[in-house]
């Protein structure tokens, strides 16, 4: 195989070198400010792409069992994009085991609905109440939710 | 090694041209103030690979921050055309991954597409800018094979797996050889720990 090993020109080395500009300590404070001024309507489109993954992939859904797995999972990914403004309420990590059982039942090819429904459960509940309660109460519900999404990689358990 | 990003380190990003993709709005808007918070002035958003592939033809790019789970074609695919037909001025830039959840299948796909650094979602300006400080800076060498296009993925030259000879002409043995000089005395170790004033 014909390997060709090089360092190529780095112009983003150039110029973050050049004079004048920011300390970094400043241009973090800077962006944390600007991602602050979206707080509202990242929290607007959480709740959208939550209600969405309800009425596609409910309990109630007539037309769940069409549904695709990548657009379960794209959805789950949009929470995750999101995640940083709820944090505290556990909805990201929960986003994160709602993907991780969109890929799972992608590999085997099969939905999990018991599990599907007991994410969507447990979206709606840390949505609402996640932040206020208590930490080892909301870990042990995450720490279920990652239970039952890893429950057919028992390697990763 | 690359030195660490110190909150007094100076950055200046203000000529940078910055390529950020993301079909989630919310994601993009994010990634858009997060980047222009660090001073880029030349800020391209796209919400397609499609889009971006357009951008990628027309301009000159310093540094591209690509979403990797996207319908219809991903950040990975994305980032293996740039390096394959980017052209000469953008095929070999800097090229930071995010991504919330990796897919088993993509693991592979995501060490081999290409890209400088894997992020994950949610980003914080923190970490975004400890990584672009860290791609600026590296001194990887680009590799450039049937295979695989990118940065070199063996930076950290420990050697080659337990049990085989290693593949590089310049691969060493995971066995210390014998010592060559006498073993240092206990005062020559504790010179050199002693903490000693310096002029600079």
């Amino acid at each position: 195989m014909n390997v060709r090993k090089f360092r190529p020109n780095n112009r983003l080395s150039t110029l973050i070198k050049q004079k004048g500009g920011v300390l970094a300590q400043d241009a973090i404070a800077a962006a944390e400010r600007g991602v602050e001024s979206l707080r509202e309507s990242s929290l607007a489109a959480l709740d959208q792409t939550l209600a969405e993954i309800d009425r596609r992939f409910g309990k109630d859904a007539l037309g769940r069992q069409a549904e695709t797995f990548d657009a379960l999972y794209l959805l789950g990914s949009r929470i995750i994009d999101v995640g940083a403004f709820v944090s505290d309420s556990g909805v990201d990590k929960a986003a994160v085991s709602l993907c991780t059982l969109a890929d799972d039942c992608a590999e085997t090819g099969a939905w999990r609905w018991d599990a599907v429904d007991v994410h969507l459960n447990a979206l709606r509940l840390l949505r609402s109440v996640g932040a206020s309660l208590p930490a080892d109460q909301r870990e042990a519900m995450l720490e279920g939710l990652y239970q039952v999404s890893h429950f057919h990689r028992p390697e990763e358990a | 090694m690359t030195d660490a990003l110190l909150p007094s380190t100076r950055i200046n990003l203000e000529r940078a041209t910055v390529l950020v993709l993301d079909d989630n709005g919310a994601s993009l808007d994010i990634l858009s103030q997060v980047v222009s918070g660090f001073g880029v002035k030349q800020l391209h958003r796209a919400e397609s690979v499609a889009d971006a592939q357009s951008l990628i033809r027309t301009k000159t790019f310093d540094l591209v921050i690509s979403d990797v789970q996207m319908p219809v074609t991903d950040g990975i695919e994305f980032i293996e055309w740039l390096r394959k037909e980017g052209g000469e001025t953008n095929r070999y830039i800097p090229v930071i991954l995010v991504t919330g959840h990796t897919r088993t299948s993509q693991v592979y796909k995501l060490r081999d597409a290409g890209a400088n650094y894997v992020v994950a979602k949610p980003i914080t300006p923190k970490v975004l800018l400890e990584r672009i400080f860290w791609v600026a800076r590296e001194e990887r060498a680009f590799i450039e094979c049937e295979a695989y296009i990118g940065p070199d993925r063996r930076f950290k030259h420990e050697g080659p797996p337990p049990g085989t000879d290693g593949r590089r002409k310049d691969d060493l043995p995971a066995e210390v050889g014998e010592a060559q000089t006498p073993n240092m005395t206990d005062d020559e170790i504790a010179n050199m720990m002693r903490p000693a004033k310096v002029q600079v």
